[in-house]
């Protein structure tokens, strides 16, 4: 969970899992110079090198839950603001305009340097600093890519060449997660069986990468409820290594994503084997030797943001709050518009506070259902606390609701949904008849939005906290009122830009899709128009681009499982530490 | 020597039998029935008759680990609510009617659940149903507690966290709080008699208090001043009870005035030997104005350490219970049994307390800790220079020190200690059952009875004769 999984607990009693596959004892120091530290180190790599002794990978660690602590400590130092610095001094930036016709392969030597934000880390920075959310985008794009920021110093003096919003990928998979939704609606019972052509009924979401990793550990049974969908993060990092590599001619691995996000968690998924290149590129055997490289290859937060300025000697509040004075041509204008919608206020990225601020995936998903039966309305309920609400669609036409999802927001919540998803099965234990009935019953939701941090992604663990803010004593705030103050930065999203007269046109400006056809502000055919581009002209399957996976992480904490295991807890507890 | 007579004196009633083949680890007196559940590293729960002091019924087959701990359901008529916490992280809630003839029933052999699959539907009556098992915890469960009304139970982890669930229905429990702000393993939860304010006690060394407000738990103190593990939280129970007698009644009506204002105390014992009693500093009403729509003030409770008990543990404490008389047992480490009393006050205490420092030659030299501890932020007004008390001591007495409206009102005192109450083996709980007894007349009187329960895995019954 998030508020596990935060640097701020570092310092705690680390006690590896009992059964812990990787001797704690065996951990190098430091990370070896020569391997790249935010590649993810496998067994192969250690063993044909004989170089340094074992080091603990996130991917290892992730499939112990015993060590939840040790994990993030690889974490931190696998991705960090230190690592965006160590890798734009490690090579020359590729240079986008240096082609030969649409071929870099001649800078085969060089990275090509990319950075993709998500809408909470500008709604956190802007609350710090006071600033519009938009103010805060042109910030965060001259720190990235200007020339008073990261370009000011270093080695070579890089920044990054594009810096994308992911509230673009996140308009796609709002569009595709509805229409996942809608089929199936179509399939008549997916209670039973569990095929692969779409989710279990009630769907959950899949985007939070804190809600994912326990799910996979702990809970496996609602692995097959999951979203096959990718999150924002993910689609923007697959859509930009296969475009780029692609059209320009360049290997995966030539180019270097940094994702800026809310959460730690977003590490994690980072480093999912299932969100690399292997599971796109066409012909494996082309690269036999390469190993896989991930879609995103670092994230960071919005706190990493300000220690990355910082540590460049980059004061971020005194960054030029407009938009960069040059911004070089993506190399597919279709995407291009799609990505860097004109002007900097896209079509209809103002965030509802109905929509929640995890995305709106569920929202989404109510529009286009209130959408596809007229006259229908739509009821929420909240439920215990305020991080559960309930949706009912009911229709004059239907004695019965036709329509019925929640959000499931926070860790305690979370646990109430998942016992009630648990499969009803004789207990293990005597007597459980009475009870069992009941289990599995009040789940007749068609979609659930899931989210580990209470109160949603604003309230991710990598945001800048209240304490972290320099405040006069007489303005401090509390905990609640500091989110409420994110959270209104985050649905202010693009009101400021009152004086932005070209907003009414943008919609044609950008593309030539109908209006008519908007749901929530989003055209589901212009994006599926963008999708099927995208499929198109990098000869890659729609489904291969846009869906994962999902795997039982076998744990083995509470387990009996072999003797030597049982050997070792018991010795535990006979020295006293069983207290 | 006068007072010695008037002494209690610990004595051996009973060791339960059969006892546990292994390590026992808490033995938890049911709220009304005469009976013992006994937690064991053998996996099981073994119901103990208090009254024959022999074996009932052995629950089995429900945890894959050690049962540390277990808690019997309050407020029930007719039937019986145990929950029990495993080192396999998870919590198990079972049910047992409750039949008529208890007490004489010979030892029955136990209940073998591992049969449970052949013959699901022939249970008998009063046999222990399984109904649900509560899973989240990540690693193993140290403590569980209902909360008084019996609607909420709190469940605490080696996993740092704490958990509230609430019985939304039948068998069916739902998680409404995750905290995690302990940074170590969270060893104990008590709820408070009265109110719905939990207290937790980590490896962390702090103690934390819980509540919810409008529909969050939080926590609302943090009580530090632990040098080390914090083994143990009880609750004072809701009418105090001082022995003897006070010497000035004005000192008395102010400090039971005081003590109504701040609510029954905390009671918390440590791996750094002390035993602490806790006590709520009461906000002070402010007038609101009529016209305010703010809340006064934050929900955040202000707790500071109002004594220390006589420092006689030469290891780690592991457990303390607070009897509804007001007496205070511990035991721990060093396998001794320490009972101690809270007595009003005398200027003249000097006698008593030499004689029990002569009494309890074994444990002389102790450093004195028992000093009182005043708080920085309490009004020193009412202290009148009464302090000879604490000097004379010589470790055995702790005068209830900071001010407020009783200064030096009551002191605690060591009344009876036994020492390897099992042996060799360190003692992990103690607990206060009571019986009935019948007197003279034939009246059924009520006595105080402490449980000890051991590594050896045995289970003692002790008397205080008074």
């Amino acid at each position: 969970m998030s508020a596990i999984l935060s640097a701020d607990d570092l310092n705690d009693f680390i006690s590896p899992g009992v059964a812990c596959i990787k001797p704690v004892e065996t951990l190098p120091k430091q990370a070896p110079k020569e391997i790249n530290a935010y590649e993810v180190t496998t067994e192969d790599k250690i063993h044909k090198e004989n170089a340094p002794p074992a080091q603990i990978s996130l991917t290892d660690c992730l499939a112990c839950s015993g060590c939840v602590t040790s994990a993030e400590a690889v974490l931190v130092s696998l991705q960090s603001h230190a690592e965006v610095l160590n890798a734009l001094d490690s090579q020359l930036s590729f240079d986008p305009v240096d082609l030969h016709g649409n071929d870099g392969s001649h800078q085969a030597d060089k990275k090509l340097f990319i950075a993709s934000v998500s809408p909470q880390v500008r709604a956190s920075l802007a609350a710090t600093y006071g600033v519009s959310e938009s103010e805060t985008g042109c910030m965060l794009d001259q720190l990235l890519g200007g020339p008073q920021g990261l370009k000011s110093g270093g080695r070579y003096g890089n920044g990054f060449t594009w810096i994308v919003d992911t509230n673009a990928m996140r308009e796609a998979s709002l569009v595709l997660g509805a229409d996942e939704v809608i089929e199936s609606l179509l399939t008549p019972d997916t209670q039973g069986c569990s095929s692969n052509a779409s989710p279990k009924r009630p769907i959950l979401s899949s985007a939070c990468p804190g809600w994912i990793c326990y799910a996979e550990k702990t809970h496996p049974h609602v692995l097959p409820h999951l979203s096959r969908l990718k999150s924002p993060q993910a689609l923007t990092g697959t859509l930009l290594k296969t475009v780029l590599s692609r059209r320009l001619n360049i290997r995966p691995d030539q180019i270097w994503h940094v994702s800026i996000m809310p959460c730690f968690d977003k590490k994690l998924e980072a480093s999912r084997e299932e969100l690399t290149d292997i599971y796109w590129r066409s012909q494996p055997a082309d690269l036999p030797s390469v190993q896989p490289v991930r879609d995103v290859d670092c994230v960071i937060t919005a706190r990493e943001v300000i220690m990355l300025a910082d540590t460049r000697g980059i004061s971020f509040p005194n960054l030029p709050r407009q938009p960069l004075a040059s911004q070089l041509a993506f190399p597919d204008p279709t995407l291009s518009a799609f990505l860097f919608p004109k002007p900097r206020s896209p079509r209809s990225r103002v965030q509802s506070p109905e929509a929640g601020t995890s995305g709106g995936y569920l929202y989404h998903i109510l529009q286009t259902q209130l959408s596809l039966h007229p006259n229908s309305t739509l009821i929420s309920t909240r439920g215990r606390n305020a991080d559960v609400v309930e949706y009912t669609i009911t229709s004059p036409t239907s004695p019965s609701p036709i329509f019925k999802a929640a959000r499931y927001y926070g860790f305690r919540n979370i646990q109430n949904l998942v016992r009630k998803l648990k499969p009803v099965k004789k207990s293990r234990l005597p007597g459980a008849r009475s009870s069992a009935a009941k289990t599995g019953a009040g789940m007749d939701y068609a979609y659930v939005e899931v989210m580990a941090c209470p109160g949603g992604c604003t309230n991710g663990g990598g945001q800048i906290k209240v304490d972290d803010v320099p405040l006069k004593p007489e303005t401090a705030l509390s905990q609640k009122e500091w989110l409420a103050r994110i959270d209104e930065a985050y649905f202010s999203m693009e009101d400021d830009s009152e004086d932005d007269h070209e907003r009414d046109t943008a919609m044609t400006d950008d593309n030539s899709s109908d209006p008519g056809d908007l749901i929530n502000g989003i055209s589901p055919s212009y994006v599926k128009g963008i999708l099927e581009h995208w499929s198109a002209s990098t000869g890659i399957e729609l489904q291969k681009l846009v869906t994962t996976s999902y795997r039982k992480v076998e744990s083995d904490v509470g387990k009996v499982g072999g003797g030597e295991n049982e050997r070792v807890v018991e010795l535990a507890g006979k020295i006293g530490g069983g207290w | 020597m006068p007072s010695s007579s008037s002494l209690p004196k610990l004595s051996l009633l009973s060791t339960l039998t059969p006892s546990s083949p292994s390590r026992a680890w808490l033995t938890a007196p049911h709220p009304t029935l005469p009976l013992l559940a006994t937690c064991s590293s053998d996996k099981s729960v073994r119901i103990y008759s208090l009254t024959s002091f022999t074996l009932l019924s052995t629950i089995t087959g429900g945890h894959k680990r050690s049962v540390r701990t277990c808690a019997w359901k309050p407020n029930l008529k007719g039937e019986s609510v145990l929950a029990t916490g495993s080192f396999d992280a998870s919590v198990g809630i079972w049910r047992r009617y409750d039949t008529d003839d208890l007490n004489p029933k010979p030892v029955i052999a136990p209940v073998d659940f591992d049969a449970r699959d052949e013959n699901i539907d022939e249970y008998d009556e009063d046999e222990w149903r399984f109904a649900i098992v509560l899973d989240g915890h990540e690693s193993e469960v140290k403590s569980v507690a209902w909360s008084t009304a019996g609607n909420l139970l709190a469940t605490c982890s080696r996993d740092k966290s704490v958990w509230i669930w609430e019985e939304v229905g039948d068998d069916d429990y739902e998680t409404i709080a995750v905290l995690q702000e302990h940074e170590g393993d969270v060893k104990c939860v008590a709820w408070h008699p009265e109110e719905e304010l939990l207290a937790s006690a980590s490896y962390d060394d702090d103690i934390r208090l819980w509540r919810e407000d409008i529909d969050d738990w939080g926590c609302v103190g943090v009580l530090r001043g632990h040098d080390s593990t914090v083994w143990c939280v009880q609750w004072e129970a809701l009418t105090p009870n001082i022995y003897g007698e006070a010497e000035k009644l004005d000192v008395k009506e102010k400090w039971m005035k005081r003590r109504e204002a701040s609510g029954p105390r905390l009671l918390s014992c440590s791996d750094d030997l002390s035993i602490r009693v806790w006590r709520r500093n009461p906000k002070e009403k402010v007038p609101q104005s009529r016209l305010s729509i703010i809340r006064s003030g934050s929900s955040e409770e202000d707790w500071i350490e109002e004594t220390r008990l006589p420092v006689v543990h030469s290891r780690p404490i592991y457990s303390v219970a607070w009897s509804k008389s007001g007496r205070i047992v511990s035991t721990g480490g060093d396998g001794s049994i320490v009972v101690y009393e809270e007595r009003w006050r005398h200027s003249g205490t000097g006698t008593e307390t030499t004689m029990l420092g002569a009494r309890r030659d074994t444990i002389d030299g102790v450093e004195n800790n028992g000093e009182p501890k005043a708080d920085e932020a309490e009004p020193m007004e009412d202290v009148t220079g009464v302090n000879e008390a604490a000097e004379d001591a010589n470790g055995r007495v702790a005068t209830s020190s900071e001010s407020g409206s009783g200064p030096h009102a009551t002191n605690w005192v060591v009344v009876a200690q036994i020492e390897g109450a099992h042996g060799v083996f360190e003692v992990n709980n103690v607990a206060w059952a009571s019986r009935k007894v019948p007197t003279g007349e034939g009246i059924l009187e009520q006595e105080d009875l402490i449980v000890t329960t051991g590594d050896d895995g045995v289970v003692k019954v002790w008397r205080l004769e008074i």
